[in-house]
């Protein structure tokens, strides 16, 4: 027992340790960096080092805001002015401390307190604000910036309009760039956990959140809170780095710089507010011609993001979700595909039920993360399609490779494990469970723990239970039902119950989702979102798709490739915009006779002839 | 009665901001420059007008102030239509950040166009200060109570007894099922937005008459604490806005008459601050709860 206590204290501390791997790693490097290069008068870069310091700078502030304007969905607007809270009390003490301070303890003690500072000033004016609705907070924080300005500007203490000078230079490049990587660290692991969860929840939906016995305002603080401390540290840094603090530095155009940067970048990306941050800090360094119309330009580009795309450049994605997209992709999997080979390999497959050939000599690839549509027109054969390709039916003749293996003689759940997930035309929900658990049983093959160890309540199954509620709350979420966890299937509203399909689709950990007519039943604004949806599916969870449908403009606006069914027979096979104007496909949606109009049309517009 | 007249002020800008959150729950950050481009108006038109000379006839500061109205009416107009109205139903956030880009591109490009030089203005004929009472108004106070109470009635009269009032009312309430009603929201938000451009234009030129100075960058307090006046009075409540109006001039008056007038600024975030701790929903307004 004492010896399996210590064996996990180890783990723990060994984990602990690894964790913060590479800051340990990053410091070293910093420091050679900084001695080698940037101090080194040979290369005279200190004008880049300059410029590379105020970038880290804004990174932190950019990183930090991103916790309340991004993660959280609040809007703060006055991230300056916890920033000269923090940069004020950190000079006013490096200024009055020693004048020796070798080993920077005394710099460090002063960062963190004008940090500390700055977050006690957040809990103030967070606490009262952060309770209402969203847009109270920019104000506050707006005012709360204009307070701390006029309050320093009229205290004689702080320097008044003039501000503070000299401040002893401690902080420089190695420092600096220490602090970011640990606001990234700071940032990425508390976007990773369930606290992190509870941040996006907030933002999402707040009611829900709340129902989810998320204590959204207490979240809400806590963003706020680390944030401001966050934005203290830029302060102390950039008051101990430039040597001198001024009020002008702080106004509201300061804050709005770093909303700018946040919102640019991708609301809840700390990938996109770290490029953000470093592009809006040099971009300036080089159109100095345009410097009037820097905030024009801000202005106008904020707005027209909005408008095109209201989630930032990067939107939510985040760098490492690449990698580890990548690094999932490399694990060994049972009978793993390369890359690019075919997910899905269906080669002159027929299936004759009687007499009628429901599906005849049908061929069809499906490389990893592609959006393939099947369209035709009712009894064609599309849904008879996706019963094969899940062993629903077996072929007649043919042969149908799944991942590279062949499926005959497999049963749908062995197909299901190789990776292919499907949704019913009619939904086929678990009706009588709730939404939670219609995923949460989906999720049931990934997992390992035997029956016996679950009753015992083993270690590996309370990691796995939470792995799978984890996991089923995540794509419950993903696919905006996190209200509807505990409802059950059969109560929720049509498209929520096609949606919950989908998530329990997706449970089953699929490298291939067939959809079957995923918008029937949907209005115009939902098919819309459904559209965002399903490419959000592929780009988040990596998977291909394949997708049945009868509306062609979902189809044409998400599918990269369409196949055409007609009378079971494969018509037509192309991009989206060959198949709309190809005649037979026109024909056999249309009627011959249209057909041949809509030809005549084209040719006496000039068309081919 | 300098915070009467200041206080006027505010509320004139506050109902902008009110009725506008009213029909949109929108805060709609680019009004105090809208406020700003009604005195930029203003300045421009009596510079032409009248040459520089800083004191036209009264048919002149009307004429002056009218045109200011009008084209801070069509900014307005096009500030919702372009910016907002293809965001409405996205989430708040996004209206907010779109509202704070247009504040923004008002202010800078404002800097840009017009330089950010501070220019004296003054529209109203100058005038001896009256004794009333045994107290000495200024002569631009009393044109900025009276102007602004006229204008307070007839808004009043609009909102409350009229059938474009029962229809922004309306809206505000529902919009879906205003628009089941054959309300054309649309329209209703328009005129929302450019009725409180017009009434931020007058506040515009009265402001530059009282503190007699025009520069791009000046809506943004004034603007700021118009919002802290329309939450006081508890926003969407157009009462409310011009009780929290005259509130709120009053508190900055006093606050600078007893301390150092720079601690002036301070005030308005503090009673903000307060009033959301106190009684969030506002003076005159009412606790609504979330629908679930």
């Amino acid at each position: 027992m004492a010896g399996l206590l210590g064996g996990s204290a180890l783990r723990t501390t060994g984990r602990a340790a690894r964790s913060w791997l590479p800051f340990f790693i990053a410091v070293p490097l910093l420091v050679l960096l900084e001695q080698k290069i940037a101090l080194n008068p040979d290369y005279g870069l200190e004008y880049v080092f300059q410029n590379i310091n105020h970038i880290g700078i804004a990174i932190i502030l950019a990183v930090s805001l991103n916790l309340v304007n991004g993660l959280t969905g609040q809007f703060s607007i006055g991230h300056a002015g916890f920033m000269a809270v923090g940069g004020y009390v950190s000079a006013v003490m490096l200024m009055r401390g020693p004048q020796e301070d070798p080993y920077r303890i005394f710099f460090v003690l002063a960062v963190l307190t004008g940090a500390s500072a700055a977050a006690l000033a957040g809990w103030i004016v967070g606490k009262p604000s952060l309770r209402l609705r969203g847009d109270y907070l920019a104000i506050v924080t707006l005012g709360f910036g204009e307070i701390i300005r006029v309050i320093i500007e009229n205290t004689p203490f702080f320097g008044g309009a003039i501000g503070l000078s000299p401040i002893p230079h401690r902080a420089d490049f190695a420092w600096i760039w220490g602090v970011v990587i640990i606001t990234i660290l700071v940032a990425k692991r508390l976007r990773d956990s369930t606290h992190g969860r509870a941040f996006l929840s907030v933002r999402e939906d707040e009611v829900a959140a709340e129902a989810m016995g998320i204590d959204t305002t207490g979240y809400k603080v806590r963003a706020f809170v680390i944030s401001a401390f966050f934005a203290g540290v830029a302060g102390g840094l950039s008051g101990a780095f430039e040597g001198n603090l001024a009020p002008q530095s702080f106004t509201f155009v300061r804050s709005f710089e770093i909303v700018a940067m946040v919102v640019l970048g991708g609301m809840g990306s700390i990938t996109g507010s770290t490029i953000a941050a470093t592009v809006l800090t040099i971009l300036p360094e080089y159109l100095r011609a345009l410097a009037n119309l820097r905030m024009v330009i801000y202005s106008v580009a904020l707005v027209g993001l909005m408008l095109v795309r209201p989630r930032g450049l990067l939107g939510t994605t985040e760098l490492w979700d690449y990698w580890r997209r990548f690094r999932a992709r490399g694990k060994p999997r049972p009978a793993a595909p390369a890359v690019n080979e075919a997910l899905i390999d269906v080669r002159s497959a027929t299936i004759r039920f009687g007499g009628l050939t429901a599906v005849s000599d049908f061929s069809l690839q499906v490389k990893p993360r592609e959006l393939v549509a099947l369209i035709g027109p009712n009894g064609a054969g599309k849904t008879t399609v996706f019963n094969l390709l899940t062993g629903v039916y077996p072929p007649t003749d043919g042969n149908i490779c799944i991942l590279g293996r062949d499926t005959r003689g497999l049963s749908p759940h062995a197909i299901a494990h190789l990776g292919v997930a499907r949704t019913f035309q009619n939904i086929r929900l678990f009706k009588e469970l709730s939404a939670f658990d219609n995923v949460r049983i989906a999720c049931h093959h990934l997992t390992r723990e035997s029956m016996a160890a679950a009753v015992r309540h083993g270690e590996l199954s309370g990691v796995e239970e939470k792995w799978i509620a984890e996991r089923s709350h995540e794509l419950l979420e993903v696919m905006g039902l996190s209200a509807r966890a505990s409802e059950l299937a059969r109560n929720l509203p049509y498209g929520e119950q096609r949606r919950l399909e989908i998530a329990r689709a997706l449970a089953t950990g699929p490298q291939v989702l067939l959809l079957d007519e995923p918008a029937a039943g949907t209005n115009t604004k939902e098919k819309q979102e459904l559209m965002q949806l399903i490419r959000s599916i592929r780009d988040r969870f990596g998977v291909a798709i394949v997708l049945i449908e009868h509306d062609m403009k979902l189809v044409m606006g998400v599918s990269e490739r369409i196949l055409v069914l007609d009378h079971g027979v494969t018509i037509a096979q192309g991009l989206p915009r060959e198949i709309q104007s190809n005649p037979k496909v026109i024909e056999a949606y249309l009627g011959e006779k249209y057909a041949r109009e809509h030809a005549a049309q084209i040719a006496a517009a000039g068309g081919p002839h | 009665m300098d915070g009467v007249s200041l206080g006027a002020i505010y509320a004139l800008i506050a109902l902008g901001y009110t009725m506008v959150y009213g029909v949109l729950q929108l805060i709609n950050f680019a009004h105090g420059d809208v406020f700003m481009l009604g005195s930029m108006i203003g300045w421009y038109a009596s510079a032409r007008w009248t040459g520089e000379s800083q004191h036209p006839s009264i048919l002149g500061a009307v004429a002056v102030t009218l045109l200011s109205m009008v084209l801070c009416g069509c900014v307005g107009f096009v500030i919702e239509r372009l910016a907002y109205r293809p965001l409405r139903g996205a989430p708040k956030i996004n209206s907010l950040i779109t509202a704070i880009g247009v504040s923004f591109f008002l202010e800078y490009g404002g800097q840009y166009a017009f330089g950010p030089n501070p220019r004296a203005f003054g529209v109203l004929p100058h005038r001896p200060p009256l004794h009333l009472f045994g107290i000495t108004i200024g002569y631009v106070d009393v044109v900025t109570i009276v102007i602004s109470v006229l204008l307070m009635v007839v808004l009043q009269r609009i909102v409350f007894h009229s059938r474009i009032g029962t229809a922004m009312r309306a809206v505000s309430w529902n919009p879906s099922v205003a628009a089941l009603m054959g309300i054309n929201i649309d329209f209703i938000i328009s005129f929302t937005f450019v009725l409180g451009s017009v009434l931020a234009a007058v506040a515009g030129i009265l402001y530059a008459s009282k503190y007699p100075s025009v520069h791009p960058l000046m809506g943004l307090m004034p603007g700021l604490k118009a919002f802290v006046a329309a939450v006081l009075g508890g926003i969407g409540n157009v009462p409310g806005a011009m009780l929290g109006g005259l509130l709120l001039g009053l508190a900055e008056q006093l606050v600078s008459g007893y301390t150092s007038s720079s601690w002036r600024d301070a005030v308005a975030f503090g009673i903000l601050i307060l009033i959301l701790l106190i009684k969030p929903s506002g003076l005159l307004g009412k606790g609504t709860a979330e629908k679930v």
